[in-house]
């Protein structure tokens, strides 16, 4: 796209946003119920939709279909007019979607893509209590009984379980091939006779973290997502690309939103009458942030334009991933810093904001989490090692 | 020179941390956040069974060392009470404690008790201090709670090295818990067949953070002492410490963390109690760079006297 064409978008985008974004969100997400804030997720999904802002970055055909360039300007104006973020929607939009799209049969297409456009919720059964970074240790089997799997285990860690309408499963249906070979990936209707879904409390006071635990659930056969017992190497290939593809969001709006924030606490006069922004320290810490953001971003894209074009390397989105995390963890620190004593009493974070809310503290405590979920930082580490940089496999280790 | 606290002090500080465990232990600071109306009871009562509030970490060197051990034991239940805020009590004010605290908006984590705080800035300057009520759940504020501060004099330099040292021996008492909370985690959880003990990259993030709580340790006996000793430097010590626990809080509360994976953010776990109570101690009086601009400030180009004069 030209860059005349891509300036028009912009405008474009950002005339959408000054339209339809509510001036109060963060005022009237503060404090809400659950039934609330699913409520207003799904609604400001069908505004995005509309536009034709929700999924930029599906194929036309399923209703997206922007250019690289073209999500990123999208995101960098919805970062800078703070929308709220599509989190209810995230697994269905990105995980579930590419699964579908890469490894799923033209009826699973069919089925599930418009029914996410019309508001269908997903959620990831991967980990388990015994299957965190090791997780194709995973226990939960799924017994074939002539057109159907039954299924038996339990999930951990399930984000957003309590909402999920579908699951993406991953379960064992060779209990006596290597581990990595007996693996099957299934999509699971959340409402089958069996599931039975709890939540789990976490360190800020909120519930978004599930149990999934599934008793006899019956799975009919055509809900198989790739080969029999290949859902190991399916989960790979679709995940580890959308891993980095998510970032692309999460970089432009810790550009465009969290870090622009940063400044403006920097920039406001204290009691004192002095600013936080003529100290030496803190310029030099916005700094080294902003040349951090700026190297995400830069990585994000090429990283998103390289798997568009089918380059992409194996350790990419590993890059991306550790980049990220820690980067977001170095500046919820800064940003809580900043604030100082401000950030111990602001303890209201909107729903549906982003890991970087304005709430510093609780910011600042959100953060520690990204470096475990998703692959753990030692695994990215792992895999960039031996992966990218050749080194030979931790010795002793069964895999 | 010997900065090692007394036998009687560690043998006090073992003493508490049996009370302490059998008073609750670990479940002191559940309760207290789910009842905040008994955040007084649970702790109180077994401290001054103990005698803790005969303590006068003013008057010897022997009073203030077991006030330090005392610290560090509540630390590592991390119960959710002010008990270094409360041995550092003036004697010559009416208050039951002594938090010190940084313009311009002053605040302490101790909300919810039915107690009269004195208040001392960095630069001496003592206040009476009226907590206002909670204005969040215990579960985000931890207690913490702004302060109306009524003047009193400009007699409280003494003040300001003591109430600064003894919330670090707090902080390490918690730092002491979440290694051995990360130790035990790694060597019974099993990923890839094996413990997560047996992994290099996991023995190397452990043993990072065991040499910032055994620095932290260093220094903080270096602190009291020079407290003890009446140095006139005792502030800068002070200060020094206070940075150096904060830094180390940082690193090793985030190993501690990261090794737990997941389960350490949960209610489940001890670690995710004693991160969450560490976090008020970690920012006030002032976070790591107003400590640090405050030492800098203090220190000029001239250095800390240290050990060796």
């Amino acid at each position: 796209m030209a860059t005349s064409d891509l300036e028009e978008f912009r405008a474009e985008a950002r005339r959408w946003c000054q339209a339809h974004i509510p001036a109060d969100w963060r005022q009237t997400q503060v404090g809400v119920s659950d039934e609330e804030d699913v409520s207003f997720q799904k609604a400001w999904f069908q505004e995005l939709r509309k536009a034709g802002y929700a999924v930029p970055h599906w194929p036309r055909e399923w209703g997206g279909g922007m250019s690289v360039a073209e999500q990123i300007v999208l995101y960098q104006e919805l970062a800078a007019h703070d929308a709220p973020r599509l989190v209810l929607a995230f697994v269905s939009i990105h995980h579930a979607a590419s699964t579908l799209l890469a490894a799923g049969t033209e009826e699973q297409r069919r089925r599930h893509l418009p029914a996410i456009l019309d508001g269908e919720i997903w959620v990831q059964g991967f980990s388990e209590p015994e299957a965190g970074s090791d997780l194709a240790s995973l226990r939960t089997t799924a017994r074939r009984e002539g057109d159907a799997f039954v299924v038996n285990g339990q999930k951990l860690w399930a984000s957003g379980a309590a909402h999920a309408d579908w699951c993406l499963l991953l379960a064992r249906t060779d209990v006596t091939a290597p581990k990595r070979k007996g693996i099957s990936y299934l999509l699971m209707d959340m409402r089958s006779p069996g599931v039975d879904v709890r939540p789990i409390r976490n360190a800020s006071g909120e519930w978004h973290f599930c149990e999934i635990f599934l008793n006899d659930v019956v799975i009919p056969a055509s809900q198989l997502v790739g080969p029999e017992n290949e859902g190991w190497r399916v989960a790979q290939e679709t995940l580890s690309a959308e891993r980095g593809m998510t970032m692309l969001e999460l970089s432009e709006r810790l550009g465009n939103a969290g870090f622009r924030w940063l400044v403006e606490e920097c920039s406001r006069a204290r009691p004192d009458g002095l600013r936080l922004l003529d100290d030496a320290l803190v310029q030099d810490g916005l700094a080294a942030l902003e040349t951090e953001i700026a190297g995400l971003r830069l990585l994000c894209r090429g990283l998103v334009e390289r798997h568009e074009a089918g380059t992409a390397g194996p350790v990419e989105a590993s890059v991306v991933k550790l980049f990220y995390s820690e980067l977001l963890q170095r500046m919820m620190d800064f940003g809580t810093e900043v604030v100082g004593l401000a950030a111990q009493t602001s303890l209201h974070k909107p729903g549906s904001s982003g890991w970087e809310s304005g709430a510093w503290a609780l910011d600042f405590i959100g953060s520690w989490e990204w470096t475990i979920p998703g692959g753990a930082s030692e695994i990215q580490r792992t895999i960039i090692a031996e992966r990218g940089l050749g080194m030979p496999r931790e010795p002793e280790v069964a895999r | 020179m010997n900065i090692d606290l007394s036998e009687e002090a560690l043998e006090f500080g073992r003493l508490a941390k049996r009370a302490l465990e059998a008073a609750g232990g670990d479940e002191l600071a559940q309760i207290a956040e789910r009842e905040p109306d008994r955040r007084e009871s649970l702790v109180g009562p077994v401290l001054a069974e103990l005698g803790a509030w005969q303590l006068d970490p003013r008057d010897s060197a022997d009073e203030l060392e077991a006030a330090a051990a005392l610290c560090r034991s509540a630390g590592y239940w991390a119960v959710s009470y002010p008990v270094a805020e409360r041995l550092c009590r003036p004697s010559d004010l009416d208050a039951d404690g002594l938090v010190v605290v940084a313009d311009p908006a002053p605040a302490a984590a101790v909300g919810g008790l039915d107690r009269r705080w004195a208040a001392v800035t960095l630069d001496g300057r003592r206040s009476m201090a009226t907590a206002r009520p909670m204005a969040a759940s215990p579960r985000r504020s931890a207690f913490v709670v702004e302060l109306d501060l009524e003047s009193v004099d400009d007699a409280g330099a003494s003040d300001v090295p003591l109430g600064l040292v003894l919330p670090c021996w707090t902080l390490l008492g918690m730092l002491d818990r979440a290694v051995e909370l990360a130790r035990s985690y790694v060597r019974e959880r099993e990923q890839f067949g094996q413990p997560l003990a047996t992994f290099q990259g996991v023995q190397f993030q452990l043993t990072e953070a065991e040499v910032e709580r055994v620095g932290l340790e260093e220094l903080a006996k270096y602190a009291l002492w020079s407290i003890e000793a009446g140095r006139h430097e005792a502030l800068d010590d002070a200060l020094a410490l206070r940075l150096a626990a904060v830094e180390a809080a940082e690193r090793v509360l985030r190993v501690a963390h990261q090794l737990h994976g997941a389960i350490g953010f949960c209610d489940e776990t001890v670690l995710s109690w004693v991160s969450r109570q560490s976090v008020p101690l970690r920012r006030l009086p002032l976070g790591l760079s107003g400590t640090r601009a405050e030492l800098t400030r203090r220190l000029g180009r001239r250095g800390l006297t240290g050990i060796f004069g």
